[in-house]
């Protein structure tokens, strides 16, 4: 296989640490700051995969245009829950309502990709790559945005980059070193006991004297992480009292990510994702296929908030999804691969209670290509003020190569 | 990269430890005499070969391939129908659903609508003993759904069915239940106690709520018992009896395994495998839990090295296809019945067209217009590939060209239709193309010109090199397999032929290039130990956490094949303790047996003797000498060695050498 820039970094630039040599992240004060300029900052991305309706998450309730387009699956007006008189949420969405009133979630309307793809493939991966229109990138906006913050960890957590999930997400790919972590309660080889001990360090000689420059670099990344979670002994927690997780693989992405920021592993970035937005058919309205994945988004990064507590100051939690749908629905009850959607910000350091962005309104001269919502923030402005003012990048030439953020921001980070 | 991220719970997957150990019958070798010794690098050869057009070398055959020739080996392959899979088709043999169409698997195995209609007095109960007793249980079932939904406000009705089904299991834990539990565990003692027959025909018998009781209550210790001794046709009902539709599910699966383990159609399987995941359908999607078997029976595997135009006409009008892709409800605007639908005669149509519901109330409005999603996907993922020249305008004609393609009573395991009163009337223009007005014939044209095309040669070819030769393959090859792909028409088989002739493929670059996906990983494990599978689902569980669930990617676009999806931290972890468990023999339903692995050979007293053995019987070419050194230290560690049994040890230096970076590769 061609080396990669994710391979050669790994293999080349990375020191090798013995197999019986403790990770030298250990031997500071245990799970010390991991702090940038001072304080704890935090950045998690929530991906919703398959294209989420954004017209019927956050309801243009004040377009009548929005009723005509979709007569079948609009959400009537009594059911929405307002935000400012034009704008309401999805019943779905109730769990943001406080969040909104606390004036912590912020919402960027008609924001999306400036690539004109309507293949989920590509547009995710563009969004993930964050190059759109560019297909060479080889990694992930997100771990090149760590790599610019990097120059002051000298020891860094091999947690700094997490992902929820059995697969490590095109997001976080690349030279920063991300582990991808499917059940907390079981990272590691061979179960409990001095005899799995053993054989794990032998899975982790064998990786580390390899040759193979892919497995060698995960294998490193696998057996720091897997020393620091032991010692921070995941099996010990109970959420927060009032964050009652949903059951299904999102919200338990989201209950182990909680846990592993409140275990202080040094997790500076985080992904995870949730499925189930493509509705081409009955989608829905009030109720239906739209609403339950809907709720189920909700319920879960709400108990997330509660259960983070006070961390949540220092954290900002920004969802995104590859495109949005068609204005009008289809003829099968549902929406067709569209163009801009809508983004959640959520955060200590957020200015919410204000939906972000220039609305294009849903008339024919406005729609994209006659028929989807027109992008007015690029995805990545989004991104980029969450990197700067909130991570504290101070170059995002890098992260986002050939694209310059407006100035001077859609200011929901203060 | 991985697409999936349904974010559903999986509840198809209790299949049963009920599926028997009697379905395997030990190992047979599948080569029985020590072959004469060929070159060294004849053996590479083979080794190079078995690890790319099988799922995995087992005991002996690369000596046993270098020894007939790896030319001659791979033509065997490429005329699979040739080759006697006689022991395999023994193995299948039990699994019902195989053989069934799909009308006959929602009769057999009824879906929550089925229940329905017989609780409503719309379908009668049937008058077959077995077949009443599994009606009886998942009416009992969908009644006491019904009764939690009702109590629930009702909100539970709008979820799609798998998550409703879900659901029952989840109920809070009450005294109440605990009692009902205990009382329904004493009663599977008593069953267990009685001869098999008769256990069979009293748990026929019982009042079908008892019977849902003590079915369910059952542990896994306790399933394993009730089934002992009963025929592999009462142990499929008895599953039946508990959850109907996970007996599809969980056969499906099954054969999927044991024909990648075991079939000595190794590059069908393999094949059979590409092909369903480039024309992706996902199970857990409404109907398709009925349709999948019969699609990858009917429209995958006997084209798999076959013609591809032929495979994408088969896929285009299975209604797994149809289903997935949404096409069924793509009305032309200007059709019959997009311009009646609502009035007067639409209504009576839209009846027609939807019989049932699957749990959701019933729809508001017959379809009525177009659904662009197949017409894409037909596209972007099955022919031309994303690059391949078209544009969001053929999507649109395309999709219009489609209309009409549709299926008769889908949730009922309905047949493909051409339903001409859904059909866009007028010519449409594709990729430049005028397509005359025609009815089904334009759909018949589209996908001749999308079969035909270059971008659709290259695109196929690109992925066979991806899936044989590395991730990037070289450029020369995938235009020397494009040419043959136009000249021949589309002939796979001929494509193939290429590849494996190919410098490239044979080139030092290649060897050990790939890394392997989790269901290569698993099962090549399974084969290179000759390990005897007694039952499936552990192996169903650990690819479901391993991220590649059997049948179940749900984007269109299949999994990656790509090394960087499957090498993460969360991975690994998974496969070390995946080989760990097999190599102690401690993964249930498979039992191994480490003289297999050597076939025989008496086991060197020596430590370095015996580690060579076996690190040659189990991994195909050479390990490195910092494995070896990390396995020999092992070895020696006394809390492993000392005053324990060689078996262990040689438990644990299998363990060890699936899980090493050598055996991640193919």
């Amino acid at each position: 296989m061609p080396i990669t820039r994710r391979i050669f970094m790994k293999s080349g630039a990375l020191a090798v640490v013995g197999a019986a040599a403790i990770p030298s992240f250990l031997t500071r004060a245990a799970f010390a700051d991991g702090t940038l300029g001072g304080k704890k900052k935090r950045l998690v991305v929530l991906f919703q995969r398959g294209a989420a309706d954004g017209l019927n998450l956050v309801v243009p309730h004040g377009e009548p245009l929005y009723y005509r387009m979709r007569p079948t699956i609009a959400i009537p007006r009594s059911s929405v829950l307002d935000l400012d008189g034009y704008f309401g949420l999805h019943p779905s969405l109730a769990p943001f309502q406080s969040l909104w009133d606390a004036k912590q979630l912020a919402i960027i309307h008609a924001a999306g990709s400036p690539d004109n793809t309507r293949s989920h493939f590509d547009a995710q991966d563009y969004m993930e790559s964050g190059t759109p229109g560019v297909k060479s990138t080889e990694d992930g906006w997100l771990n090149r945005a760590l790599g610019t913050l990097e120059a002051k960890k000298k020891d860094a957590s091999p947690f700094r980059a997490v992902a929820l999930g059995a697969n490590l997400p095109r997001t976080l790919s690349g030279a920063v070193p991300a582990v991808a972590i499917n059940n907390v309660n079981d990272f590691g080889v061979g179960g409990r006991g001095a005899a799995a001990a053993g054989v794990s360090g032998s899975f982790e000689s064998m990786y580390d004297s390899s040759v193979d420059a892919v497995l060698h670099g995960t294998g490193k990344e696998t057996f720091d992480a897997v020393k620091m979670l032991k010692a921070a002994d995941p099996a010990r927690y109970t959420p927060a009292p009032g964050a009652d997780y949903p059951r299904g693989r999102f919200g338990q992405s989201l209950r182990q990510l909680a846990q592993l920021l409140k275990a202080d592993l040094g997790v500076e970035v985080a992904f995870a994702d949730i499925g189930g937005w493509d509705h081409h058919n009955n989608e829905g309205s009030v109720h239906g296929q739209l609403a339950n994945v809907s709720r189920e988004f909700a319920q879960s990064i709400a108990a997330f908030w509660t259960d983070l507590g006070k961390i949540g100051e220092e954290t900002v939690l920004v969802t995104m999804s590859e495109f949005g749908r068609t204005a009008r629905e289809n003829g099968t009850r549902g929406t067709d691969h569209g163009h801009a959607n809508v983004m959640f910000v959520l955060g200590g350091p957020v200015r919410g209670g204000k939906v972000y962005g220039r609305w294009p309104g849903l008339d024919d001269r406005h729609l994209y290509e006659g028929r989807d919502l027109e992008v007015t923030t690029d995805f990545r402005s989004v991104l980029s003020e969450a990197l700067t003012r909130h991570m504290g990048s101070a170059d995002l030439s890098k992260t986002f190569p050939g694209f310059t953020a407006s100035r001077p921001g859609l200011g929901f980070v203060g | 990269m991985m697409r999936d991220r349904a974010g559903r719970p999986l509840t198809v997957l209790l299949l049963a430890s009920f599926l028997s150990s009697s379905i395997f019958t030990p190992w047979a070798a599948a080569v029985e005499k020590p072959a004469p010794v060929a070159t060294p690098e004849e053996t590479r050869r083979a080794a190079h070969a078995l690890s790319r057009l099988t799922f995995g070398p087992r005991p002996g055959e690369i000596a046993a391939v270098a020894s007939m020739g790896v030319e001659r080996w791979i033509e065997q392959q490429l005329a699979s129908q040739s080759i006697n899979d006689s022991a395999l088709q023994a193995r299948l043999a039990p699994l019902r659903i195989l053989k069934m169409d799909p009308r006959e698997l929602v009769e057999t195995f009824p879906p929550p609508q089925v229940l329905k209609a017989v609780a409503e007095g719309k379908m009668p109960m049937p008058r077959d003993p077995v077949k009443r007793a599994i009606y009886e249980s998942a009416l009992a079932n969908y009644k006491a759904r019904q009764a939690a939904d009702a109590k629930n406000g009702g909100d539970a009705q709008a979820g799609p069915p798998e998550m409703m089904e879900a659901d029952q299991d989840m109920a809070p834990e009450t005294a109440d239940r605990r009692a009902q539990r205990r009382a329904a565990r004493g009663k599977a003692e008593e069953l267990i106690a009685l001869a098999p027959q008769q256990r069979f025909d009293s748990l026929l018998k019982m009042p079908p709520e008892d019977r849902r009781m003590t079915l369910r209550s059952l542990t896994p210790e306790q399933r394993e018992r009730m089934v002992d001794g009963l025929k592999d046709e009462q142990r499929e009902t008895l599953l039946a009896l508990v959850r109907p539709q996970s007996v599809v599910a969980g056969e499906l699966m099954h054969a999927k395994l044991v024909r990648a383990i075991y079939s000595e159609r190794q590059l069908e399987e393999v094949m059979t495998d590409f092909w369903f995941n480039h024309l992706n359908v996902f199970f857990n999607k409404g109907a398709d839990r009925y349709l999948t078997p019969a699609y990858e029976r009917d429209a995958i595997r006997p084209y798999v090295l076959g013609r591809f135009k032929d495979m994408l006409y088969a896929t285009a009008t299975h209604p797994a296809m149809l289903f997935y892709l949404d096409n069924w409800q793509s009305v032309g605007p200007n059709s019959m019945a997009g311009k009646f639908s609502g009035r007067g005669r639409g209504r009576k149509a839209r009846q027609r067209m939807q019989p049932m519901q699957d749990g959701e109330p019933p729809p508001p409005q017959a379809p009525r217009g177009l659904n662009e999603n197949y017409a894409r996907e037909l596209m972007e993922l099955h022919t031309l590939g994303v690059d391949g020249g078209y544009t969001q305008q053929d999507v649109q004609e395309v999709a219009k060209v489609f209309s009409g393609w549709t299926i008769k009573q889908p949730r009922l395991g309905g047949d493909f239709e051409f339903d001409a009163r859904r059909h866009e009337p007028g010519s449409k223009t594709v990729l430049g193309h005028k397509i005359s007005d025609g009815g089904m014939g334009e759909g018949k044209k589209v996908l001749e010109l999308l079969a035909r095309h270059p971008s659709t040669a290259r695109f196929i070819s690109r992925k066979l090199a991806m899936r044989f030769v590395t991730d990037e393959p070289p450029q020369a090859l995938v235009d020397r397999m494009s040419a043959v792909y136009l000249k021949t028409e589309g002939d796979i088989k001929e494509v193939l032929r290429t590849l494996f002739r190919s410098p490239e493929f044979w080139a030092p670059e290649a060897y050990r290039a790939k890394v392997k996906t989790p269901l290569e990983f698993v099962v090549s494990s399974i084969r290179a130990t000759g390990a005897d599978v007694r039952q499936a689902l552990p192996l169903i569980q650990t690819l479901q956490r391993m991220g590649m669930p059997l049948y179940q990617m749900q984007p269109p676009t299949g999994y990656s094949m790509k090394a960087d999806t499957w090498v993460n931290s969360a991975a690994l972890l998974n496969r070390m303790n995946f080989a760990l468990a097999l190599g102690n023999n401690r993964m249930r339903g498979v039992s191994l047996d480490h003289s297999l692995i050597v076939r025989g050979t008496a086991m060197p007293t020596d430590p370095e003797d015996a580690l060579t053995l076996v690190a040659s019987a189990l991994v195909p070419g050479e390990i490195s000498p910092a494995t070896r050194a990390t396995i020999r230290k092992q070895m020696d560690d006394p809390q492993y060695n000392g005053g324990q049994s060689v078996e262990l040890n040689l438990g644990l230096i299998t363990g060890l050498l699936l899980g090493s970076p050598e055996f991640q590769r193919r």
